[in-house]
C-alpha cells in the first residue's frame, strides 16, 4: 500500500488556542554567526564546532582556510608572540589604478597591514620565528612587503641562530607590483641560502592554496616541508594548465597528497597534530649534548657453523625474517618519516626520517621489503628506484647540516632493474651516493640485515662501518645472476653461493665488513630483541667512537678504509 | 504561542506527537531521512522535510539540518521524542539560541542530570535516598578497590556517561574487581570517548520502578504514579505495566514525594522520569532522571487519564499544569508490551524487512502506538522496535488477559518479531503473581537453556 497524500492535514479551525493573551514569543531565527556554510559539502554547519574543531568541517573533514592570527593561536604557546616589523607598506611601485585604495581597505578589513604576519614566538617551550600568510588579504600575493617581511624574518632567524617556521599560502606574486614583485622571490631564496650555509632549521608548512610564484621561491625550500591534507600545492594553477594543454586534468592534481607522491612533501600533517609535530622537528634540530649509555663490548657468541652458504642466502631471504621499518620501531623512537626525493617521487622501498637513539637524534634509513605479499608489491620488494637513493642522499645530507650521525639498514635483492629506473639514471644514482656518501662530515653505520645486493646496497653502505646479521649476505650481485652470467646457468645458484663468498663470517675475514651480530635459530619478529638488544648496544659503542672524532678523522677514516680495499 | 511544531524524531513516537498536535490544532511538520520516505510519520504530518541520508548520524542526529528545517518551515517549536537529541544538551542549547520552543526541560538541566555523579549528588543532597556508592569520579581501580571496600561488595562500576548497559560490569567480591572496573572503562572509554567511572554498592534482586512526574514553569511538580520496567532484557525493557503489583499506597506515597523532590532539586521542567531500584525490603533508591517522554508513557496516561504529549506541549508553551497532585488518581491497570523486529531464537537479531500482511488487535482497552503498515519496509538504520501494544483493565488479572488475548491475534508476517516470545512470558505464573524482579528474563532463559 502506498500512503502518499492519503492522510487529512491539520485544520487549523480546530486549533485550540493555548496562551491567553501571552506575550508571544521571540519568532525562530538563527542568530547571525551561529551556523556557517561548508564551501565544499555545501552543509550547515556551527561556527562554534568548526572553531573548536581547527577550523575543519565536522561534516566532511575539509580544511578551511586560517587566518594568520588564529594560525598563531593554533601553533603557538599562549601568549609567547611577539610581532615584528608592523607597519610596513609598499607604495604602488607601478602607479596601478585603484591598488593603494584596495590596500587600505583590506588593511581595513582584516586589522593587518600587509599579507604576512611575522614575529616570534615560544612552540612548546621552544624559541622559534614564525611567518603566517593569511590569504585574506589579496590572496597572501607576494609584493614587495611580503617579501621584505620574510626577507627580515629569515634574517633575524638567522642572527639569532633560530629555527623558522614559514606557512604559505598564497596565489604567487603580486601582479599590481610587476617586476617588483617577481624580485622578492630571489630575495626570500637569498636569504634562506643564507639560513641554510649558517645550518639554520627551515620548516616550510604549505597550506591550502600555495602557488605561482611563492611555490617557485620559499615555500619550496624547507629543509623539512609538510603540508596540509588536500592543500592544492603548484606552480601554474589548474585553469592554467587546463587552458593550456587543452586537457581536464585527473583529480588530485597539485594537492597535497599528489605532491607528497612525487616527491616534494615530506609529511602531510593533520591540523590538530600539526603543533606537536612542529614542536618535535624543533626539538629534534636543538644542539645538545647527549650521553648515551655506558656499553662494554661483549664476547661475540658462536655463529651457527654448520650452514651451507646456499642455506645462508635462503635465510637471508626468509618471510619470517624482520624488515627494516621493524627495526626502526625496535630500536629508536619518535620516530619520524620524510618522504620524497624533491625530484620525481617517493620511492617506497626506502623508508627514512629523523629518529631519537637514546633520546640523541639520527638519520634512519632503512630499504623496505613488505611484511606481506601487497605491502611488497607497494614496496617493490625492497628494490630501489633512482629516487629511492636520492631521497636516502637528501636525508643524509640533512644528516650532515645538522649534525646527527646516519644509520642505514640494507635489505635489497639489487637496486631495481626496469625501463623507468634507467630512463631516471639508476646508474648515476647510485654513483652519486657512493660519491657522497664517502666525504660525508658525520658517521654513518649500515647494517645488512638481509640481502646485500650489488650496487643497490652499496648505495646505502659508503659507511665507517658495515656490519652484518648472521645469516645476512653482500655480494657483488645474486647467486642466480653470478652462476648465469659465469655459467650461462642461473640454475647453478647453490654452488654460486658456494664460490661468491657471501656469508658474514667469509666477509668478515675479508675485511669488507667490521661485525657480525649472532642470530637465533629461529629468527623472527618473536626472537627479535635477541638480535636487536645487542645491536642496541653495539650502536652505542659505534656512535661513541665515531662521533668523537674530528670531521677531519671521520672522513679520512672512511677513505682509508675503502682506499685499502 | 505554539502553532506549528516540528518533531525531530521518527517511527511511533512521531506518529503519537503529530496525532497529539492534529487534535489541539497544531500543525506538524515531521523530518525524514531518506531511508524514511514511505515512513508513516512522514506521510501523516502536514509537511515533510528531508534532512539527510539514511544513518542516524546524517539525519535523526544533524542538529543543524533539523534547525535549517524549523526555520524553513516556520515551525515555532521542537518536539524531540526519545532517544535521538532528545537528551542532547547541545541541541536543547542550540533551539534556545534560535528562539525555538524545546519542548522539554532547560538545555542547563539536561547536561546537570545527563551526568550521572553529578545527578547523584544533586539527589544526595536534596535527601532523596540514593545507593551507597563513590561520589567522587574514579578513575584507577585501586583507588575504586578502596571505595568498593567502604561500601560494601557487591559493587557495581558504571560509566559516568553510559547507558544501554555499556560500560558497566558487577563485581561479587574483592578478587574480581580489577577485571570489572577495567573491563567498564575500556567499554566506556571505547563508546564515548570518556573513561569517568564511578562505584556503588550492587542492589541485588530489584524492580525497576520509576515515577512519572510533571513539572511546569511556575514550580508546580506532580507525579503521575510509577511504572514496573522489571522484565528487561540486556537493560532493554520489554513490558511496563502501571500500577506495580507490589507497590502499597503508602510505598507509593513516599516514592512518589521522593520523586517530586528529585525533580524540584534539579529544577525540573516538563515531563520527566525518576527510576528508582526497589529492594525486596521496600527500600528504594534515586538511579537516575531521564528528561524526556519515555516509550512506555501510555500505562501512565491510561491510569491516570492524562494525554502527557499535550501536557507537554501546554508546559512548553507556558501554561500552568493542567492538574494537581490531588487530581491523580491511579484508576484499573495498565500494561504495554514492546513488539520488535527481532528473532527471540537466533539471539534476538534484529530483523529487518517488509510487512508483507498484517492484522493488529482492538476493542475496549486495547491501544496500538505504531508506525507500520501493510507493505511497509522496516528500514535497518534505526531502533527495531515495531509496535507498542497496550491494554487497559480494571485489575491486573483482567490486564493480563486481556494482554494474552490481544498478543494473541497480532499478525505481522514478512518479517521475524517478538510477539510469541512476549505471549509466553504472559503466561508465566511468577509473571502473573508479580513475582519478578530486573534479573527475571535473564533467569528465565537461563533455565530454558537448561531445560
Amino acid at each position: 500500500m502506498k500512503l502518499s497524500n492519503m492522510f487529512k492535514k491539520t485544520s487549523r479551525r480546530g486549533y485550540i488556542s493555548l496562551g491567553e493573551g501571552k506575550p508571544v514569543h521571540m519568532a525562530p531565527e538563527v542568530p547571525e554567526g551561529l551556523l556557517k556554510k561548508c564551501n565544499v559539502c555545501k552543509s550547515a554547519i556551527l561556527t562554534e564546532d568548526v572553531k573548536k574543531g581547527y577550523y575543519i568541517c565536522p561534516k566532511c573533514q575539509n580544511y578551511f582556510r586560517v587566518h594568520a592570527m588564529r594560525r598563531i593561536e593554533m601553533v603557538a604557546d599562549a601568549g609567547t608572540f611577539e610581532e615584528w616589523d608592523k607597519g610596513l607598506t609598499s607604495g604602488n611601485p607601478l602607479h596601478y589604478k585603484g591598488y593603494e585604495e584596495k590596500v587600505e581597505a583590506l588593511q581595513e578589513k582584516t586589522g593587518l597591514d600587509e599579507a604576512v604576519v611575522t614575529g616570534k614566538a615560544m612552540i612548546a617551550g621552544n624559541e622559534v620565528v614564525l611567518a603566517v600568510c593569511d590569504g585574506r588579504f589579496m590572496m597572501a600575493s607576494m609584493g614587495k612587503v611580503v617579501g621584505e617581511k620574510i626577507t627580515r624574518a629569515v634574517e633575524k632567524a638567522t642572527g639569532e641562530k633560530l629555527p623558522i617556521i614559514i606557512f604559505a599560502c598564497s596565489g604567487g606574486a603580486r601582479m599590481q607590483e610587476g617586476i617588483h614583485s617577481l624580485m622578492q622571490m630571489a630575495k626570500t631564496s637569498a636569504a634562506l641560502k643564507r639560513h641554510h650555509d649558517a645550518g639554520c632549521l627551515y620548516v616550510s608548512v604549505l597550506t591550502d592554496p600555495t602557488t605561482g610564484g611563492v611555490t617557485a621561491s620559499f615555500a619550496m625550500l624547507g629543509d623539512i616541508i609538510l603540508a596540509e591534507p588536500g592543500a592544492l600545492i603548484g606552480f601554474a594553477g589548474p585553469r592554467v594548465i587546463e587552458q593550456t594543454i587543452g586537457q581536464k586534468l585527473p583529480k588530485g592534481f597539485q594537492r597535497a597528497e599528489f605532491l607528497q607522491e612525487h616527491g616534494f612533501v615530506d609529511q602531510i600533517v593533520e591540523r590538530p597534530r600539526l603543533r606537536e609535530t612542529l614542536a618535535e622537528i624543533v626539538a629534534m634540530h636543538k644542539q645538545g649534548a647527549y650521553d648515551l649509555p655506558e656499553v662494554e663490548e661483549k664476547e661475540t657468541q658462536a655463529v651457527q657453523k654448520n650452514l651451507t652458504p646456499w642455506e645462508r642466502v635462503q635465510l637471508s631471504r626468509d618471510k619470517a625474517r624482520p624488515v627494516g621499518a621493524e627495526y626502526i620501531e625496535e630500536l629508536f623512537t619518535d620516530f619520524m618519516e620524510f618522504h620524497g626525493d624533491r625530484y620525481y617521487q617517493d620511492d617506497k622501498a626506502i623508508i627514512g626520517g629523523i629518529a631519537r637513539f637514546h633520546g640523541m637524534p639520527v638519520t634512519v634509513i632503512a630499504q623496505a621489503k613488505g611484511r606481506t605479499t601487497k605491502e611488497n608489491i607497494e614496496r617493490n620488494f625492497g628494490m630501489p628506484s633512482p629516487d629511492g637513493y636520492r631521497k636516502a642522499l637528501r636525508l643524509m645530507k640533512q644528516a650532515e647540516k645538522f649534525n646527527r650521525p646516519v644509520i642505514c639498514f640494507v635489505d635489497t635483492p639489487g637496486a631495481f632493474c626496469g625501463l623507468e629506473a634507467e630512463e631516471r639514471g639508476q646508474g648515476e644514482a647510485i654513483a652519486r651516493n657512493l660519491f657522497e656518501m664517502s666525504n660525508l662530515q658525520v658517521p654513518i653505520l649500515s647494517v645488512v640485515i638481509g640481502e646485500g645486493g650489488s650496487g643497490g646496497a652499496l648505495a646505502m653502505a659508503t659507511s665507517d662501518e658495515v656490519w652484518l646479521l648472521e645469516n645476512s649476505i653482500y655480494s657483488i650481485l645474486s647467486p642466480e645472476g653470478f652462476a648465469s652470467i659465469l655459467w650461462k646457468d642461473s640454475s647453478r645458484a647453490k654452488e654460486a653461493a658456494g664460490v661468491m663468498k657471501l656469508t658474514a663470517d667469509q666477509l668478515l675475514k675479508a675485511g669488507i665488513v667490521e661485525r657480525v651480530i649472532p642470530e637465533p635459530e629461529d629468527f623472527n619478529l618473536e626472537t627479535f630483541t635477541e638480535v636487536t638488544d645487542p645491536m642496541d648496544d653495539y650502536i652505542c659503542i659505534f656512535l661513541k667512537k665515531y662521533g668523537a672524532m674530528t670531521k677531519e678523522e671521520l672522513t679520512e677514516k672512511r677513505y682509508d678504509r675503502f682506499r685499502r680495499m | 504561542m505554539i502553532k506549528k511544531v516540528l518533531i525531530a524524531n521518527r517511527g511511533e513516537i512521531a506518529v503519537r506527537i503529530i496525532r497529539a498536535c492534529r487534535e489541539m490544532g497544531i500543525e506538524t511538520v515531521a523530518v525524514y531521512s531518506e531511508a524514511d520516505k514511505e515512513a508513516l510519520h512522514t506521510q501523516l504530518a502536514d509537511e515533510a522535510i528531508c534532512i539527510g541520508p539514511a544513518p542516524s548520524s546524517e539525519s535523526y542526529l544533524n542538529m543543524e539540518q533539523i534547525i535549517s528545517a524549523t526555520i524553513v518551515s516556520g515551525a515555532d517549536a521542537i518536539h524531540p521524542g526519545f532517544g535521538f537529541l532528545s537528551e542532547n544538551t547541545k541541541f536543547a542549547e542550540l533551539c534556545e539560541k534560535c528562539n525555538i520552543i524545546f519542548i522539554g526541560p532547560d538545555s542547563k538541566v539536561i547536561s546537570r542530570l545527563g551526568n550521572k555523579s553529578e545527578a547523584r549528588n544533586t539527589m544526595a543532597n536534596a535527601g532523596v535516598p540514593i545507593i551507597p556508592g563513590s561520589r567522587e569520579a574514579i578513575y584507577d581501580a585501586s583507588k575504586g578497590k578502596e571505595v568498593a571496600r567502604e561500601i560494601g561488595y557487591p559493587v557495581i562500576v558504571k560509566a559516568a556517561l553510559g547507558g544501554g548497559g555499556k560500560g558497566m560490569r558487577v563485581a561479587e567480591n574483592e578478587a574480581g574487581f580489577d577485571m570489572a572496573f577495567n573491563t567498564a572503562q575500556k567499554e566506556t572509554k571505547a563508546a564515548f570517548g570518556d573513561d569517568t567511572m564511578y562505584i556503588e554498592h550492587f542492589v541485588q534482586h530489584p524492580k525497576h520502578i520509576e515515577f512519572q512526574i510533571m513539572a511546569d514553569k511556575y514550580g508546580n511538580v506532580v507525579h503521575l504514579g510509577e511504572r514496573d520496567c522489571s522484565v528487561q532484557r540486556n537493560h532493554q525493557k520489554m513490558i511496563e505495566e502501571s500500577p506495580c503489583a507490589v507497590i502499597s499506597d503508602e510505598l507509593r506515597r513516599r516514592m512518589g514525594e521522593a520523586a517530586v523532590k528529585a525533580a524540584k532539586a534539579a529544577h525540573y521542567e516538563n515531563a520527566g522520569t525518576i527510576e528508582f531500584l526497589l529492594e525486596k525490603s521496600g527500600n528504594f533508591y534515586f538511579m537516575e532522571m531521564n528528561t524526556r517522554i519515555q516509550v512506555e508513557h501510555p500505562v501512565t496516561e491510561w491510569v491516570t487519564g492524562i494525554d502527557l504529549i499535550k501536557e507537554q506541549i501546554r508546559i512548553a508553551d507556558g501554561q500552568q499544569l493542567s492538574f494537581t497532585q490531588e487530581d491523580v488518581k491511579l484508576t484499573g491497570h495498565a500494561i504495554e508490551c514492546r513488539i520488535n523486529a527481532e528473532n527471540p531464537e537466533k539471539n534476538f537479531r534484529p530483523c529487518p524487512g517488509t510487512i508483507t500482511d498484517m492484522y493488529l488487535p482492538g476493542g475496549k482497552g486495547v491501544r496500538i502506538d505504531s508506525a507500520i503498515y501493510s507493505g511497509y519496509t522496516v528500514p535497518p538504520y534505526y531502533d527495531n522496535m515495531l509496535a507498542k501494544l497496550i491494554v487497559f483493565a480494571k485489575n491486573r488479572t483482567e490486564a493480563i488477559r486481556k494482554m494474552q488475548s490481544a498478543l494473541g491475534e497480532v499478525i505481522i508476517e514478512g518479517i521475524d518479531t517478538n510477539v510469541d516470545y512476549q505471549y509466553d512470558i504472559l503466561h508465566d505464573p511468577k509473571y502473573q503473581a508479580g513475582d519478578f524482579d530486573i534479573e527475571f528474563i535473564a533467569e528465565r532463559e537461563a533455565k530454558n537453556r537448561q531445560g
